[in-house]
């Protein structure tokens, strides 16, 4: 089958690999019919996660049709359309049943790796590093999903692809993000990063109840799906005016944002150039993996006692993080990998009542050979980039 | 220091001790070894702590220590795989097996592991599929 392998930094291609085969009782195997290139997999992309290798198949986004089932998968028949959650979870350790599914405790076989640098081990990711397992990855013809008796959702009606793809992974993450921020109605919510992710947590914020929604970036294009799409009642673009915890604080009388969310990660950029400079300095030669450029603003304009909310991807450690202000504001830090398992279904209703369509923040289309291409697209922000979507 | 570790699997130690002794589940390494494994009831019905502390002499001198360093971490990590291996067939009936590790979890793979992609028919039987 082709798929689209990672073979060093700044380089993914499309190449010819052996297909998937059921290893476990419990594995089905997918043809995919649409995949996505994730914020995250930028990560991989631009080298700030290690442990990856020439030939990892990419891609953590996938949808498409059940072609084979192993012994113990008895929910799924050949034929169905699912939609697979990027977690690889088992459904049955203490955490899965506690619907931790991204810390799930049997699913990463390489989870002495992981526990090395986190404490504990993560679950497994589909093509998201070795550190996360080692799992071949969507961005391809086919995949084989583990515990398939637990992961993919079926889809039975008739919406498209591009309506559902993103259950796999940036809708809920968006949506954990908004819950995470306790919303009872009335609140200002803060997103920082009008990606796709951040497009998916403003929407959510609104669904659930916010009265005003800032989002920060600095592509005008990304604010304006932000607020035309998505639903954001407010803009910041942090090129045009870099302080924006002095903005945020003007936009609100001077309390802050009850929550912020911070759907950038590792890679955040700040507007100010002499602190960006520094900050990609020390990531450059290695005293930090991850930026703290969005995640300082976020902590600095957050009102007192309100809720920091952090769903962008960090990978180590960060130099300078505030916690003076943090701690004497006190404020509560949330955060994880999303345990998509447990939105999944509520969200598809969602979808399925017309409440949101998902599909708004799909820019590109291209087929699975133009993947390498859509890498650069996306990376670089070209042609008013949100997100990719690729066909198999 | 070092020669201990413990790792939490669902079930009661009625249970978890009867898994460890049958063949289907039983840990090898950990059994064949001398290691002293005791079973305890987790607090709050979180199931079973298995505690294995590895048998060791104290190494003579630093070159002594060195060299238990480099062997005696090998031989926890080769136990901490095993724990994790018990816990995933107990608790979800197989061993997680990916296409980096298609064997599952092993300290030698860490080393040398595949690309994150399928396997070759031949490879197959040698991942123990």
């Amino acid at each position: 089958m082709r798929a689209n392998v990672w073979s060093g930094r700044n380089t993914v291609q499309v190449e010819n690999v052996p297909d998937p085969k059921i290893l476990n009782d419990r594995d089905a195997i997918v043809k995919i019919t649409s995949t996505a290139i994730c914020g995250s997999d930028l990560h991989l992309y631009d080298g700030y996660i290690p442990t990856m290798k020439k030939g990892d198949i990419l891609g953590h986004e996938f949808m498409g049709e059940v072609v084979e089932t192993g012994r113990g998968v008895s929910n799924l028949a050949v034929g169905d359309r699912v939609v697979v959650p990027f977690p690889i979870a088992c459904g049955q350790c203490a955490n899965c049943r506690n619907e931790l599914y991204s810390a799930c405790e049997n699913s990463n076989p390489n989870a002495g790796l992981a526990e090395k640098m986190f404490g504990h081990p993560t679950c497994g990711i589909f093509g998201y590093s070795h550190l996360t397992g080692g799992y071949a990855g969507g961005q391809a013809e086919y995949a084989r999903v583990p515990y398939a008796d637990v992961g993919p959702m079926k889809i039975e009606d008739d919406l498209t692809d591009e309506q559902v793809l993103f259950l796999s992974d940036i809708f809920p993450t968006g949506y954990m993000g908004a819950e995470f921020c306790e919303i009872t109605g009335g609140e200002c919510i803060a997103v920082f990063g009008a990606g796709p992710v951040g497009q998916f947590a403003i929407a959510s914020a609104v669904m659930l109840g916010a009265e005003r929604v800032i989002a920060i970036d600095q592509f005008d294009y990304r604010l304006e799906m932000a607020r035309n799409k998505a639903g954001a009642t407010d803009t910041i673009n942090f090129d045009a005016d870099p302080d924006v915890v002095e903005q945020l604080k003007v936009m609100t009388g001077g309390r802050g944002p009850d929550a912020v969310i911070d759907a950038v990660g590792m890679e955040s950029v700040s507007g100010h150039a002499p602190l960006q400079a520094i900050e990609r300095l020390k990531q450059a030669s290695r005293q930090e993996t991850d930026s703290g450029a969005a995640l300082r603003d976020a902590i600095l304009a957050c009102r007192p006692g309100g809720i920091v909310s952090v769903i962008g991807v960090y990978g180590g450690l960060m130099d300078k993080f505030p916690m003076g202000a943090l701690m004497n504001k006190g404020l509560s830090l949330k955060t994880g990998q999303c345990h998509v398992h447990r939105y999944m279904k509520p969200l598809y209703e969602h979808v399925k009542q017309g409440h949101i369509d998902p599909s708004f923040v799909v820019t590109h289309k291209l087929g699975l050979g133009e993947a390498p291409n859509g890498f650069e697209t996306f990376k670089h922000k070209e042609d008013e980039c949100v997100k990719v979507v690729l066909k198999p | 220091m070092g020669s201990t570790t413990a790792l939490t699997v669902l079930g009661s130690p009625d249970e978890v001790r009867r898994k460890w002794e049958d063949p289907t589940f039983r840990p090898e390494y950990i059994t064949d070894s001398d290691a002293d494994v005791t079973f305890r009831e987790a607090p709050g019905d979180r199931g079973t702590e298995i505690h294995v502390a590895l048998q060791r002499a104290d190494p003579k001198g630093k070159l002594g220590q060195v060299f238990q360093k480099v062997v005696g971490s090998v031989s926890m990590a080769k136990v901490k795989d095993e724990l994790r291996r018990f816990k995933q067939l107990v608790e979800t009936g197989e061993v997680a097996r990916s296409e980096a590790a298609p064997e599952g979890e092993r300290a030698e793979r860490k080393l040398k592991q595949r690309p994150a992609q399928p396997l070759e028919q031949s490879e197959l039987q040698k991942a123990g599929v």
